[in-house]
């Protein structure tokens, strides 16, 4: 670890995720925001997903200010220059992922190593911002990022076996599991998902077997810890309906079409358990 | 609805073995039938494996074990099956064949006894025409492995009566399973999620978007499941995976069915997953540990 430390871009629901990630692992952590109230957001968001920790038990109040005491927020880009690794976890647009690269571009020294955590843009166009594209990789981190050990290592068209090594070791110092894929769309666990979330979800509609029969069938049968219409609806319809589209449209692969049903329940407003109506109902609190 | 106390297993083979542990669990007469004296010790073994599993893990004790294996009776005849109330057949994944061996039993057991197939792909009615007794025949599949899975799929063929579909699902509660209606459509719906899922990982390693540990584990540590698809794939083994997506493919002419090219050249190669000591990964055939 020596005196590494970590630049995060974008404290949003994953970018708050990374940066705890990356503090609990004993890295001092720099946010940069768009403004000061963003970065009070961001810092907010980590307080009560910490607190709700000590109050499952699952870290002390004691861990959770050292944590935190790691973590600075700032909307200075000059504040990142000591960083050695930064991860852009920046609003998922191609122009405001440039305009965020670009401006690591005059900050970073030569050697720093850029991480992107694009779920559904290419690696390769975002690398192709940064100064030393070489240096860039991508790093996917799955929601919430404090508690799913997968992180997928991008290797880009530029990415070089240096850079991609150091971030294989960078995700395993941070506690997680690297694993290695191509920057095509979806890299490895979307592009196995989504078409079977599209495929449970066309079956629904086709009247195969009711919702709660189809969600039973493959949690007892293949023992999948939510069948597929009660996972999607937590991982909101919206949001899959969004990933499902970039891949039909960069691929033009059926299985990657999002199914007509989907698109009228997110029409509909019925966009999973945060809109407390998707597939199933929900009552109360989430 | 009475309940079930003796019942029928033809095929003793991974899930014919499974199933008979779970109905000799389950306390009934379990008659296990295989074509050979040779295929009968094979499939006894796989049972008495399973039991000797769960003894070492210390889920079962050996007096149990004994009690389980004295609840059933190992046949190389159809004609011990005569009074069976239910006779579960799971044999090789053939319309044919299927069809021929409920015929020829037919003759042979109590015009009440239900016939059940543990088929995964094929078309119950298709079975059903074929056996004489059209009404008694329903699909009841079973989940790999039986003994640990609680779901069972049952899917009436247009042929089946409404007293047969009661009676079947009645059984599977006996059992202890958890019953899902399905039609008899090809998959049902196990199948017909997970065989194209499999391919997609397949054609995902043929891709080079990743290698087969790290496609196990993003299945695994990213989507949570049980097992990771190369894994269950060396587990089911892939010349049974490939006839299964083959006639999967075959209904539906949707590409995600067509078992990608990779599984033809394994297959080739003898490659054919824990069953032959090598898959997507290497076992020591000593221990059976994947490498």
């Amino acid at each position: 670890m020596g005196d590494l430390v970590v630049g995060v871009l974008g404290c949003g629901s994953m970018g708050s995720g990374i940066v705890q990630v990356v503090a609990e692992a004993g890295y001092p952590v720099i946010v940069r925001e768009v403004s000061s109230a963003a970065v009070d957001d961001g810092l907010a968001r980590i307080d009560r997903f910490m607190a709700e920790g000590v109050r499952r038990g699952k870290v002390t109040e004691g861990q959770k200010m050292a944590t935190q005491k790691r973590i600075r927020g700032t909307t200075e880009w000059g504040d990142l220059a000591s960083c050695g690794v930064v991860i852009e976890a920046v609003f998922e647009d191609i122009q405001v992922k440039h305009a965020a690269i670009r401006s690591l571009s005059s900050v970073l020294v030569p050697g720093a190593l850029v991480a992107t955590n694009t779920s559904s843009l290419s690696v390769t166009e975002i690398a192709a911002a940064y100064a030393c594209p070489e240096r860039v990789v991508g790093m996917h981190f799955f929601n919430p990022a404090p508690l799913m050990k997968l992180v997928e290592v991008v290797r880009a068209v530029q990415t070089d076996e240096a850079a991609l090594a150091e971030a294989r070791e960078f995700v395993r110092s941070l506690g997680k599991e690297p694993v290695q894929t191509k920057d095509s769309p979806g890299f490895l666990v979307n592009y196995l998902f989504i078409p079977y979330v599209n495929q449970a979800i066309q079956a629904f509609d086709d009247g195969l077997a009711s919702r709660d029969e189809l969600d039973n069938a493959l949690e007892l049968g293949l023992g999948y810890p939510m069948g597929p219409l009660k996972l999607v609806d937590r991982i909101g319809l919206d949001v899959h309906l969004h990933a499902s589209a970039a891949l039909y449209r960069e691929t033009g692969e059926r299985r990657f079409a999002p199914p007509p049903l989907l698109r009228r329940l997110v029409k509909a407003g019925w966009s999973g358990r945060k809109a407390k109506h998707g597939f199933y109902t929900y009552s109360g609190q989430s | 609805m009475p309940l079930i106390r003796k019942v029928g297993v033809v095929g003793c083979g991974t899930m014919g073995s499974g199933i008979a542990v779970v109905v000799c669990r389950a306390g009934l007469q379990t008659v296990v039938r295989e074509v050979s004296p040779a295929r009968l010790a094979e499939g006894r073994q796989r049972i008495e494996s399973f039991f000797d599993g769960s003894i070492q893990r210390g889920k079962l004790t050996s007096a149990q074990k004994e009690g389980y294996l004295r609840c059933i009776q190992w046949v190389t005849d159809l004609a011990s099956l005569a009074d069976c109330q239910v006779v579960i057949v799971a044999i090789y994944e053939n319309v044919e064949g299927k069809r021929d061996l409920f015929c020829q039993l037919n003759t042979m057991c109590s015009p009440e006894t239900i016939f059940v197939t543990n088929t995964s792909t094929l078309s119950v009615t298709a079975i059903a025409a074929g056996s004489g007794r059209p009404d008694r025949v329903i699909g009841m599949h079973f989940c790999n492995p039986a003994p640990l899975m609680k779901l069972v799929e049952v899917s009436r063929a247009l042929q089946t009566s409404d007293e047969t579909v009661q009676a079947a699902n009645a059984f599977g509660e006996q059992l202890g399973k958890v019953i899902v209606s399905t039609r008899d459509t090809p998959g049902f719906i196990v199948n017909l999620f997970l065989v194209p899922f499999e391919n997609d990982c397949i054609r995902a390693l043929e891709a080079g978007l990743g290698s087969v540990e790290d496609i196990d584990k993003a299945v695994k540590l990213g989507l949570g499941y049980p097992m990771g698809t190369f894994e269950l794939l060396d587990v089911v083994g892939l010349d049974v995976h490939r006839d299964v997506s083959m006639n999967l493919y075959h209904a539906f002419k949707d590409p995600r069915f067509a078992p990608p090219p990779l599984v033809g050249r394994m297959i080739e190669a003898g490659h054919l997953g824990r069953k032959t000591g090598r898959g997507f990964y290497r076992y020591d055939r000593q221990t059976g540990v994947g490498a």
